[in-house]
């Protein structure tokens, strides 16, 4: 039982101790790095590629979904002959 | 090159108030498709939308304040000011339903026997479930101050402990109040007594949703060492936000479960 303290088992100790627990490093400094940058793209591009394609998505799927609302909107707009 | 010679904050020119206009002009309309024409597409293409802005809204302002420094004291003082506008406009949306549940409940119409509960419900019993809930809502608000001070005193190992803490009493909440909305003896069709008790603590349980992933999300970047001990206005927001669901609860549990019943 002595040797489950874990001031006893290097294994233990190891794994308790503090480098071996950071999963997270700290790169908060070269986020801001990225960032800074003086490259004139405003921050919701500045992050890279994945920012560009993410915007596409939003602004295809709004822009689409504005026209399809729309057109919904004229369809509804007349009494239907068929039954519901 | 130009640079600022104030302390205040001009944002870049951003597409995510009108993707989230449009967002909510797309789920208007869907919501109108879905009950209406029986299709819930245009609904899911408004709940993408509104998804997709919210989160890229929110990552840009972490861009700003964490990563480009721009959230100087005075920018910090706005973004208070901020958040109590919201809380109170929050506050203002809850008063109503209130103030429905105590005009309904203060002078019961004939209809329900001219008794409060109505004749025929069955209330919830008080000192089950919901004294729970109330017990776990008041212990996450002691786990969240535990939170805030051990981030000013620099201790991250109990600060995402604590953290972590309350995240789990506000799901345990959320679970609790399923099971009893699938248990309950009355639905939200059973009159006035249904439609005051669901609607306020539907609202309730969405806000306990929503402060719980703002809460998450807190956790997150305390994980990335975003938060210092003197600067972290993100998790005070989430802490505000969270005490008024708090604070919330209690009103409901006085007034819907325990005068109510």
């Amino acid at each position: 039982m002595r040797g489950l303290l874990v001031s006893r088992s290097r294994a233990l100790l190891r794994s308790f101790s503090s480098s071996a627990r950071n999963l997270f490093e700290n790169k908060v400094a070269e986020k801001q790095k990225i960032f800074q940058e003086n490259n004139d793209l405003p921050v919701f591009l500045k992050g890279g590629a994945l920012d560009k394609m993410l915007f596409n998505l939003t602004m295809t799927i709004s822009v689409a979904g504005t026209g399809y609302s729309l057109f919904f909107l004229g369809w509804a707009s007349f009494p239907q002959k068929n039954k519901m | 090159m130009t640079h600022q010679t104030h302390a205040y904050h001009m944002v870049n020119p951003s597409p995510w108030p009108l993707t989230g206009a449009l967002s909510a002009l797309l789920l208007t309309s869907g919501l109108t498709m879905w009950f209406h024409f029986h299709s819930i597409l245009l609904l899911l293409i408004g709940i993408t939308s509104m998804l997709l802005t919210m989160f890229q809204w929110w990552r840009d302002i972490v861009r700003e304040g964490t990563f480009q420094g721009h959230h100087t004291p005075v920018v910090q003082k706005g973004l208070r000011y901020g958040m109590i506008l919201f809380i109170m406009s929050e506050v203002f949306f809850f008063v109503g339903f209130f103030w429905a549940f105590y005009h309904s409940s203060l002078s019961p119409a004939l209809e329900l026997g001219g008794c409060w509960p109505p004749v025929g419900i069955s209330p919830l019993n008080p000192l089950e479930v919901p004294l729970l809930n109330t017990a776990i809502l008041l212990a996450s608000g002691v786990s969240i101050t535990w939170a805030h001070h051990s981030l000013m005193e620099g201790s991250r190992k109990q600060m995402i402990q604590a953290l972590s803490i309350t995240i789990a009493l506000g799901l345990y909440f959320t679970i609790l109040q399923a099971m009893e909305y699938y248990e309950a003896p009355f639905t939200i069709s059973d009159g006035i007594y249904g439609s005051t008790f669901f609607v306020a603590t539907g609202f309730h349980g969405l806000h306990v949703i929503i402060g719980s992933l703002f809460l998450t999300v807190c956790l997150l970047r305390q994980l990335f060492y975003h938060f210092t001990s003197t600067h972290h206005f993100g998790f005070e927001a989430a802490a505000w936000y969270w005490h008024f669901v708090d604070v919330v609860w209690l009103f409901l549990y006085v007034s819907i479960y325990w005068w109510g019943s």
